[in-house]
């Protein structure tokens, strides 16, 4: 939870900011570009939180790390095993959902049944994000890594010049949430997890297996948050510390997306990502957080059900 | 400490064992500078006295009245920062300032997490404490000239001139004696009742005619003035603070503390406190590891021993009940 401001490794020149008074449409256009660029990396980060809240009700505090995991375990596999970034990517991902599907069966599934477990999940998730965090630490040291972007070079639109790599990410991840919506629309696995999230007793009744389908659908988030983490990881740093920052950004957001609400967190990330980048260029880089406070109380007070409050998954 | 406040349960005294055992440990509190006195371990001590309290009150709010804060270090800080500044730079009695840091913490957090906290439940009052929390930093970096930004804030007056390592330990000392009788107090006055009967079955509270909005905002202000006060002994003690306060270390031995004790049981916050201070000094042999020591600890106390050490006291209890019966046939 140190609170150190990360400008990003952004070549925009909205990354300066601070004048209210010098800057141009140009900017300003700049700036929402960069902002739905965030918004939708913030959107690839907040849908496992939205997941995990929206099924099985347990706010995942340990989500932070979970993103930067699957960030070094990529960056891992490129850099020492050489392989492709798409093989690398899907290793990755096999990997996080086993060992969601791990840290479920073995320690939330009991938890899930003690009386407190409200508040014991999330003391539990807290403590297991600072293990793994220091555990990462330990493994990777503190130095910053990189992935490599995805495409080199950059497309001009005019005066608007915006990295191939940045165009590709808004890409995957409008890509990404469509095959989503799929599988939670299309899919047993995905009607379950639905069925289970709006009446837990109701899915009982028709025969879906809580238990299985709790499980699942951490794994499923787990494996969803470490991609989110090699998109983050491609656009700005990594450090083992970084996950905080990303985690309390998601927070934000699924809130004011509605918790538990996949795609209320989806509009919220764009809002947010395009609020962050016009509070970078107006006031400057430091008052993104007390910025992100303020809107976080606000929506409390105008709207604590969220954008599309009511609705889950 | 600890040992001596739960190894008692050999005695087959008519006595309480518990009240011997609190007796004992107070009595060693009270001594311990006369007949050893080393400047180390009575630092520690006070810190123990420092880190005891915060635990406490944070296990009031949220043990007792089922409130899921988790920013009460910024309650800490900023009654801290206000103090510290205050005495710093218009040269005011420390005294006082501690007093006024203590209102400054409670108008703050009632305004910010308090009244917000009145429209809101369970997880978005965790989100919103800990979003508070972590904007304190940003804003001590924007406000440099008056806080030092993130070098901190150094040379605050202690609380008089000449104060030996002795009266900080006699002050901590009585502070603790009082906040704890405060606490205690608290949780068995009618407030304290309206909690668990509010943290225990709302409708049948309020059917009671328990204001619920009316008890939450009491003990945010209670916890947060009680909290900032800790804060200006804290600063005035040590001399220095900086946003590192707020980092997640001492946040996570907080949890850890109380944890450790048993949420929701008065002196468990305090027995936590008793093994966390003290352990902490060991786990600085593990280097960089601490952290992920106090992570694997926190993890393994909620899978294998949920009640932490108040389990351990109600166990001893029960064997004694069930000795005693026995003897008696």
């Amino acid at each position: 939870m140190t609170l150190i401001l990360h400008p990003g490794r952004s070549r925009s020149p909205q990354a300066t900011g601070g004048s209210i008074g010098r800057c141009t449409i140009k900017d300003l256009l700049y700036a929402l570009v960069s902002g739905l660029i965030s918004g939708s990396l913030y959107a690839s980060m907040a849908l496992g939180l939205a997941i995990v809240y929206g099924v099985i009700h347990v706010f995942n505090f340990g989500h932070g790390i979970v993103a930067v995991i699957g960030g070094y375990l990529t960056w891992l596999l490129l850099s020492q095993t050489g392989m492709g970034l798409i093989p690398a990517v899907v290793c990755m991902l096999v990997m996080m959902f086993f060992f969601g599907l791990l840290i479920f069966k073995l320690t939330l599934n009991p938890l899930l049944k003690t009386p407190n477990w409200e508040f014991s999940t999330i003391i539990f998730l807290l403590g297991l994000g600072i293990l793994l965090e220091n555990l990462t630490l330990q493994a990777f040291g503190p130095r910053v890594k990189y992935i490599p972007p995805f495409f080199e070079g950059s497309l001009k639109l005019g005066f608007l010049r915006v990295n191939w790599h940045e165009i590709s990410i808004i890409v995957i991840v409008l890509v990404f949430v469509v095959l989503l919506n799929l599988f939670l629309k299309r899919t047993w696995f995905g009607k379950a997890m639905r069925a289970v999230a709006q009446d837990m007793d109701g899915a009982r009744i028709v025969g879906i297996n809580i238990q299985q389908t709790f499980g699942f659908a951490f794994a499923l988030a787990t494996a969803v948050t470490g991609f989110s983490g090699v998109l983050l990881g491609t656009k700005y740093y990594m450090t083992p510390h970084i996950g905080w920052d990303w985690m309390v950004k998601g927070f934000v957001i699924i809130v004011l997306g509605g918790l538990g609400s996949a795609s209320g967190a989806i509009y919220a990330a764009l809002i947010m990502g395009i609020i962050e980048a016009y509070v970078t260029l107006l006031l400057g880089s430091l008052w993104v957080w007390p910025a992100w406070f303020v809107l976080f109380v606000v929506i409390l007070l105008l709207r604590p059900q969220g954008l599309v409050g009511g609705r889950t998954l | 400490m600890g040992d001596q406040k739960i190894g008692m349960h050999g005695m087959t005294d008519s006595l309480n064992w518990k009240r011997i055992a609190i007796g004992a440990g107070l009595l060693l509190m009270a001594v311990y500078p006369l007949i050893h006195g080393d400047p180390y371990i009575m630092h520690i001590f006070i810190l123990f006295f420092i880190w005891s309290l915060v635990a406490s009150n944070w296990n009031l709010l949220m043990g007792y009245a089922g409130i899921f804060s988790l920013g009460n270090i910024a309650f800490l800080a900023i009654g801290a920062y206000t103090s510290g500044i205050l005495s710093k730079n218009l040269s005011w009695s420390p005294w006082l300032c501690i007093l006024l840091g203590g209102i400054a913490s409670m108008a703050l957090v009632t305004v910010f997490i308090g009244l917000p906290a009145l429209r809101l439940s369970g997880i978005y009052i965790a989100l919103l404490s800990l979003i508070f929390a972590d904007s304190l930093p940003t804003i001590l970096t924007q406000t440099r000239s008056l806080t030092g930004g993130a070098m901190g804030l150094h040379d605050v007056p202690p609380l008089f001139e000449g104060i030996l390592r002795i009266h900080s330990y006699y002050i901590c000392f009585a502070l603790f004696l009082v906040m704890l009788t405060i606490i205690y107090r608290t949780i068995h006055s009618a407030t304290g009742l309206a909690f668990v009967a509010l943290r225990d079955s709302r409708e049948f509270a309020r059917s009671l005619g328990i204001s619920e909005y009316r008890e939450k905002l009491k003990v945010f202000a209670l916890v947060s003035f009680l909290t900032g006060i800790v804060g200006g002994f804290y600063v005035h003690y040590l001399g220095d603070i900086s946003p590192t306060t707020l980092t997640i270390e001492p946040f996570l031995l907080t949890i850890a503390m109380m944890e450790m004790g048993g949420i929701g049981r008065f002196p468990g916050a305090v027995l936590g406190a008793v093994i966390i201070v003290f352990g902490n000094e060991f786990l600085r042999l593990a280097g960089t590891l601490r952290l992920a020591l106090l992570g694997a600890l926190i993890c393994a106390i909620i899978l294998f021993f949920p009640g932490g050490l108040m389990q351990l006291v109600d166990w001893i209890d029960t064997r004694i009940a069930a000795r005693r019966r026995r003897a008696h046939g």
